[in-house]
């Protein structure tokens, strides 16, 4: 196989086979992973095989065969049009081609992969969200730039979202930055999960600028709740 | 003698779960097992609970009151009625419940759309969370689908690896939180489920003319397929309990059509970066077929990702002249509106996108009246009279 | 004194055979059937043609039964379960439940040939709407209509325009924990795909499949002729969806041979779901000592080169009850069943006696 296109880099197959190591290096790999006989259940409940030229199927095809090549394309192209939405679990035997994914994009972005770049690509603001606040949807995302399909009702919302916000009886949801009011400790405590589970580095691979920002907002943070960063490093 | 061909169909057929026949573990005696070993404590499920059958026959307990609610970033942020429906049930009923500021959300919207996480990361979210709920004594009750689904994931990968427990530990140390998994994972639609009669004996509106579709969530019943809730009674044990059951049991209708397993279109990151194929999908696979072959009042779902996919892609389709126009409710809004909620004040339609006025008249609601009451409010709040609506207010 | 006797528990084709070759030998026989006919799966799920001879199942079965019945070498006790057993190789003492009654049998060695029942096809992940659809049958079902000559849509009673087998219903799947291949159901639909063609000549006939599993001669008796002579069609993939359309089903699946996703509408689908072991199986396994498999079949030692020994000195096990069998499998350990079962009462007998 191995049709790179410019989408993503050509590499030496040693480097396809490191990067293949690590998705099996995945602790999750075996349970997601046994064997295929290419019976198409996934195939026919998955949701983005309807639409785009992606099957599951393949997915776990090129696993099982250990075709580094196959992966290597796959884990660039095909990875980014997955619903995980994980119908294919229905798999008889007990494969999850929706895991392999998870597992597949997380090596692409550990790995700083331009494909995974450019498929993060306008999604950072979200991310800056979800690790940032510990909540992912805030009210206040709802633009009209940025849903203008959704039509004018965005922009009705918008308008009056501080008034709307107030307009709820649950006192956590007065909020417009978050989706419920968060306490501090508790987002202390978040930010802790990601500096010592490595998450800061796999953002720092995809996108330097949004590291940087999260780093400024999080230091401070971690510092007043006297957690020892230089301790927590993994070993 | 000739057969009886027509006692051959379904009727004659009575499916009967038997958990004997199923050959994994019980989840449960895996989880407590681990508490046996030290390795963590168990959050019991607190009386009273309602004892359901799972999809492999298995009890599953679901709490009635005494509930930690964590809540939906997607609710919270999008359909801010969701979660107030769930909590105003709460209130009518008399159940206690707790709404914390010591939550995050699960953050496997961000996971399952970017992969910029990890298992670890994943998994200490997960137990920060159950610590926090296990420090209140309240049970976690778990608003999304997406959370349910994940933390159900979290669960089994705990289960499997003990480095993973590890990693977890050393960081729930650092917080000073201990390590808590809880007896069940409960979505808040078992909850509705256990609760059913309960609502449906609070009912003020008759609801025998309204005919609604419902469409599973993914993350509830196909990922760890085992913890979703069957009944015989319901499509002959065949497909997931919760919410038919509780339309069934307000008296609604209840129209099948032939998409039911379809996913919505959600896609997480498709929704949010790539909604060319979350529309055509929520519309082509979902919401015209549904017109098509049941032509629904409503059509009623369990988690965050479908009401907004499916209620947020109709739009666009209709600028198409595509037959869509389907008002999309979680079932705990539907519930709310049955005990004579407020449309505005409690399930917040104003912010749902396809037209629910229709649907509101039909169920014999003035909705006119309660937008001059809403309004009436939002005018209050700009003159500074009051600060914020109050749960008071919201029953005035 | 040992017992001269061999007690044989079930009536299905393991356990007459069984019974022939004893009653050939000369050794008194006792037969302990649950049901109220011998013949076991193919007179009690009525089955039509036997695979893969089409012979009629009724008169084959019949044949196979005809020199048991009034021998008096051969005691045959219908609608009757074994409930205790003492004594061992040579000397075991079973107690015989039958009409409220019970009675004391000796034995000097025991056949169990309590075969096997069809996967239900309710059961946890692979829900075919069986118990949704009318039209929605299992091979067992598709027999009793073929048997009748009357294959038709239980929902209305008119004949089908388009039938579709589902393939491995319950065999082959990890999440339901039934790993193992059912063995006969790839031969089994293939003949049943031929008698509707046969029956119902305007017909079209699908059976979706992983692998065809026709075992030497069912290759050129059975697959070749379904394909050939009889038009039928052979998808390769597997159904994951049945839903209503009208009064039709649709199904959903992946043609994975063109790799792409399909939709079909069909009259009649037929589940072909696959083997577990019978609750009387699991139950006589528990009550004789028997070590299961994990699948709940009654484990036999020695395989490949011994297939009816089990754990317990003097009991033996012969056909389905011992995993996925077909009829020639079945016959073929009831004979090899009695064989062993007397030699072993030849070692007990008193010297001089063998």
């Amino acid at each position: 196989m191995g049709c790179e296109t410019s989408k993503y880099a050509a590499v030496s197959y040693e480097e396809k086979l490191r990067l293949f190591e690590q998705v099996k290096g995945d602790e999750r790999f075996a349970h997601y992973l046994y064997g295929c006989y290419e019976c198409g259940v996934c195939v026919a409940v998955c949701p983005s095989a309807r639409f785009y030229d992606f099957s599951p199927r393949w997915i776990a095809q090129a696993l099982a065969r250990e075709d580094a090549d196959l992966v290597y394309k796959f884990m660039n192209e095909d990875v980014w049009d997955c619903s995980q939405c994980f119908s294919c679990d229905k798999c008889p035997r007990k494969n999850s081609p929706g895991g392999l994914i998870t597992i597949l994009r997380e090596v692409a972005v550990r790995n700083g992969l331009k494909s995974a770049k450019d498929a993060l690509e306008g999604y950072g603001r979200i991310i800056y969200k979800i690790m940032s606040t510990g909540t992912q949807v805030a009210p206040d995302m709802l633009q009209p730039a940025a849903f203008p399909d959704w039509g004018p009702h965005v922009k009705e919302i918008s308008e009056n979202l501080q008034w709307w916000r107030r307009a709820l009886p649950p006192e956590t949801l007065h909020t417009t930055e978050t989706s419920w009011d968060v306490s501090e400790q508790t987002l202390r405590e978040l930010y802790l999960i990601w500096h010592v589970t490595g998450v800061m580095e796999m953002i720092k691979e995809v996108d330097e600028g949004l590291h940087m920002i999260l780093m400024d907002v999080m230091e401070e943070k971690l510092e007043e709740a006297g957690f020892d960063l230089e301790a927590t490093e993994e070993d | 003698m000739p057969i009886d061909v027509a006692a051959m169909g379904k009727s004659s057929r009575t499916f009967h779960r038997d958990p004997q026949t199923v050959k994994s573990r019980p989840l449960r005696d895996r989880v407590l097992e681990l508490e046996a070993e030290g390795e963590w404590i168990v959050h019991r499920v607190p009386e009273p609970y309602v004892e359901l059958e799972n999809k492999f026959g298995r009890v599953k307990k679901v709490p009635l009151g005494h509930t930690w609610h964590h809540k939906s970033c997607g609710q919270c942020g999008h359909i801010p009625g969701y979660s107030t429906s769930i909590f105003w049930l709460h209130r009518k009923l008399g159940l206690d419940y707790r709404d914390p500021r010591d939550q995050t959300s699960c953050t496997a919207w961000n996971y399952y759309a970017s992969a910029t996480s990890n298992s670890a990361a994943q998994a200490a979210v997960a137990l920060r969370n159950f610590a926090a709920a296990y420090e209140t004594g309240y049970f976690p009750l778990i608003h999304c689908a997406t959370s349910y689904g994940h933390y159900k994931e979290v669960r089994e990968e705990l289960l499997a690896s003990p480095q993973l427990r590890g990693e977890v530990r050393r960081i729930m140390e650092m917080m000073k939180k201990p390590m808590v998994m809880p007896e069940e994972i409960v979505h808040y639609s078992e909850w509705v489920h256990a609760a059913r009669h309960q609502v449906a004996a609070h009912k003020v509106l008759d609801l025998s003319n309204i005919v609604a579709t419902v469409h599973p969530a993914c993350h509830y019943h196909k990922l760890v397929a085992e913890d979703a809730i069957y009944d015989p009674d319901i499509y002959g044990g065949q497909r997931t309990a919760v919410v038919t059951a509780t339309l069934k049991a307000l008296g609604a209708q209840v129209a099948d059509y032939s998409t039911w397993f379809d996913c919505c279109g959600f896609g997480f990151r498709h929704i949010l970066v790539q909604r060319d194929f979350t529309r055509s999908f929520a519309v082509q696979r979902k919401i015209e077929v549904m017109k098509e072959e049941a032509n629904p009042d409503v059509t009623i779902t369990h988690d965050t990702g479908c009401v907004t996919t499916l209620d947020q892609s109709q739009f666009a389709a209709r600028a198409h002249q595509r037959k869509v126009g389907i008002p999309v409710l979680s079932e705990a809004q539907f519930c709310a509106l049955a005990m004579g909620a407020h449309p505005y004040r409690v399930c917040q339609l104003h912010w749902h996108n396809t037209e629910t006025r229709p649907l509101l008249e039909k169920m014999g609601i003035d909705h006119q009246a309660r937008w001059r009451e809403f309004e009436a409010d939002v005018e209050r709040l700009k003159r500074g009279e009051i600060e914020y609506l109050t749960w008071e207010d919201a029953d005035a | 004194m040992p017992s001269e006797r061999v007690l044989i528990i079930g009536g299905g084709p393991a356990g007459i055979e069984a019974a022939r070759s004893l009653a050939d030998l000369g050794i008194p026989l006792t037969i302990i059937e649950s049901g109220e006919r011998l013949g076991g799966m193919p007179i009690t799920a009525h089955y039509a043609a036997l695979t893969p001879s089409f012979e009629d199942a009724e008169q084959a079965m019949g044949r196979m039964i005809a020199p048991l019945l009034g021998n008096p070498a051969i005691d045959v006790h219908l609608q009757s379960t074994i409930t205790a057993l003492r004594g061992a190789a040579g000397n075991f003492a079973l107690t015989v439940a039958s009409d409220g009654t019970q009675a004391e049998v000796e034995a000097g060695a025991i056949i169990v040939a309590t075969g096997f029942q069809h996967f239900d096809p309710g059961r946890e992940t692979q829900m075919y709407g069986y118990y949704e659809f009318d039209d929605v049958i299992t091979l067992a079902d598709s027999e009793r209509l073929l048997k009748e000559h009357r294959f038709v849509r239980p929902s209305d009673g008119r004949p089908p325009e388009r039938v579709a087998f589902i393939q491995c219903v319950g065999s082959r799947d990890r999440q339901i924990g039934n790993e193992f291949c059912s063995k006969v159901c790839c031969g089994v639909a293939s003949k049943q795909a031929i008698e509707i063609r046969q029956q119902l000549p305007d017909s079209k006939v699908f059976i979706f499949y992983i692998d065809m599993r026709m075992y030497g001669y069912w290759e050129n008796q059975i697959y070749w002729p379904a394909q050939e002579k009889y038009k039928v069609n052979f998808i390769r993939g597997i159904v994951a969806e049945v839903l209503k359309k009208g009064d039709r089903l649709v199904i959903r699946g992946e043609d994975t041979t063109l790799g792409r996703p399909m939709e079909i509408v069909v009259d009649v689908l037929v589940l072909s779901v696959g083997m577990e072991p019978s609750k009387g199986t699991r139950e006589i396994a528990k009550l004789l000592g028997l070590p299961q498999n994990k699948y709940g079949f009654i484990e036999t030692q020695g395989a490949p080169l011994a297939t009816v020994v089990t754990a317990v000195p003097g009991i033996f096990a012969a056909g389905s009850c011992t995993g996925p069998a077909d009829l020639e499998d079945c016959v073929s350990m009831g004979a090899a069943a009695a064989l062993k079962a007397t030699a072993l009462l030849r070692k007990k007998a008193p010297a001089g006696g063998g």
